[in-house]
């Protein structure tokens, strides 16, 4: 079967993400969440996407992962065009969504949670005795190991957003997208994520972008800062 | 003539309809589904009663009212961009006028007859051996869906949203699941009847999770408690002669209550243990 000439290109490794005038609308809205976005994003790149509140990098990241349908424009992600293709793109991708928090009485416990985040790779979602190995370890990398059998809902804000964390790497994701990731996390946690989970992620070759409304913060490493405004790219730092 | 068959078919039919229908009240809650029940059980009224007018079997009109409902409800809500639950209760509310109108057109006393106070109020002279045959491939067909996809399914039950993000066919198995809510309803309310159907579903339900904070138990569980409430209803039924679907209203209400005095137990000692 002839490839897409996207497709082709990806296998060329050129881009994991490409945005080529990008418009996403709300329903029912008139004016656009984001606008003309164009952008493009290499594999191995460590990319923040910065701006205050309501400047449209949540829907950005929705919108690459095909959540949101664009009106206009094209989305390219790992060699797919997205929202048409999004499943198959999305079973290699990661996401850390921003409202991550459930209530009290969540019945589903903290390794039953990180390993749903393998359940849309395997065949009809069953796990085998290496995927629950590699559920503890993501847990122990996190330090958060001793929690597995607790009920995800009576965990902390910070506990509850690591979970989430290691949902989002158990599945050795390509491309990572993560949507205010410090937002629960204690300074300490903070550094560890930022100084030493996402620099190697990004050393083994995986595309992270990663979403902050903290205009000040920046990662170590980072090779892009896009930063947002009223649902448009006002600036980006190589 | 002996009731002890009556009574043994009655309480196989209630123990499976009760179990189905508690497991189909979990999903349906935590797919935030409440309301699909009320639309399909209303469906299949607004169907029986076009066939009195009509004057067809009112089974299958009633099923092909119930089951059109549950297919089109997805796709309905997901095409205008609707909140399911909203498109759910204009379709209730349809449902209900229509019954009304049809069952006021329909020659003679209708609502006097027998066949209408059956798909009202449920009967277990409704529980036949083909019946029951329906019944159980039904909640054969529903374990082995929940079994075979239960992988894909929980982490829909846990966030539709994320699910989605990883790949997950989310819209699909939503379907699937309304589709089975569907014809749980429509089998069911033979025994309950149509105005007492979503207790069935829903008050189980609730008994699970005030039970247990783990998602398999609680599904167990409310088919379970399901089972019980309807069989614990068709003897009380056949015992003081009321209507089986009120009395397995009442059963469940019963555990209801003592299922919310456990669990409020069973909190506080989780607090003081923590504490």
């Amino acid at each position: 079967m002839a490839l897409k000439p996207e497709t082709r290109g990806y296998l060329r490794s050129e881009h994991a993400i490409r945005l080529i005038k990008v418009s996403t609308y709300y329903s029912g809205e008139t004016k656009p969440a984001i606008r003309d976005i164009t952008l493009e994003f290499k594999e191995g790149d460590l990319a923040l996407i910065s701006g205050p509140n309501g400047s449209g990098k949540t829907t950005l990241l929705e919108t690459i992962l095909g959540l949101l349908k664009p009106k206009t424009g094209k989305v390219f992600l790992l060699g797919y065009e997205v929202p048409k293709m999004a499943a198959l793109a999305r079973k290699q991708c990661g996401y850390l969504p921003q409202d991550f928090m459930k209530p009290a009485g969540e019945p589903f416990s903290v390794k039953e949670v990180v390993a749903m985040g393998l359940s849309s790779i395997r065949p009809l979602g069953k796990l085998s005795l290496e995927d629950w190995d590699s559920v503890y370890e993501v847990l122990e990398l996190l330090g958060i190991r001793d929690l597995a059998n607790r009920p995800f809902g009576r965990l902390s804000g910070g506990q509850q957003q690591k979970v989430m964390l290691a949902r989002a790497l158990v599945r050795k994701p390509r491309v990572l997208l993560l949507d205010e990731p410090f937002s629960a996390l204690d300074r300490e946690s903070r550094a560890y994520l930022s100084e030493e989970i996402i620099p190697e992620l990004v050393r083994r070759g995986t595309t992270v972008l990663l979403v902050s409304h903290d205009t000040t913060f920046r990662p170590p490493n980072c090779s892009k800062t896009i930063y947002m405004r009223d649902g448009i790219v006002v600036r980006v730092e190589e | 003539m002996s009731l002890l068959p009556l009574i043994l078919t009655a309480t196989i039919a209630g123990a499976l309809a009760g179990s189905l229908c508690g497991c189909t009240g979990v999903t349906c809650d935590r797919l935030g589904l409440r309301t699909v029940a009320f639309a399909v059980a209303h469906g299949a009224l607004a169907g029986a009663a076009l066939s009195f007018l009509l004057e067809v079997n009112s089974l299958v009109l009633g099923i092909a009212f119930a089951l059109l409902t549950a297919l089109l409800l997805g796709p309905l809500a997901d095409a205008f961009e609707i909140p399911i639950d909203l498109v759910s209760m204009t379709l209730f509310s349809l449902y209900n006028a229509l019954t009304f109108i049809f069952l006021i057109l329909s020659p003679g006393i209708v609502l006097a007859a027998e066949k209408v106070s059956q798909v009202l109020w449920g009967s277990v002279l409704a529980v036949t051996p083909e019946y029951l045959i329906i019944l159980l491939t039904l909640a054969f067909l529903y374990a082995l869906f929940l079994i075979t996809f239960w992988h894909r399914i929980a982490p829909i039950l846990f966030d539709r949203r994320l699910a989605e993000a990883e790949g997950i066919n989310v819209r699909a198995y939503t379907y699937a699941l309304i589709a089975m809510t569907g014809l749980v309803v429509v089998f069911t309310l033979r025994i309950t009847g149509g105005f007492l159907v979503f207790s069935l579903i829903y008050i189980p339900a609730s008994s699970s999770l005030q039970l247990s904070e783990n998602m398999k138990r609680i599904v167990l569980l409310s088919a379970l408690l399901g089972m019980i409430s309807a069989i614990a209803g068709v003897y009380m039924s056949f015992l003081l002669d009321l209507p089986v679907g009120s009395s397995i209203v009442i059963c469940a209400t019963v555990i209801l209550v003592l299922a919310s005095i456990a669990g409020y137990f069973r909190k506080r000692s989780i607090i003081r243990s923590v504490s």
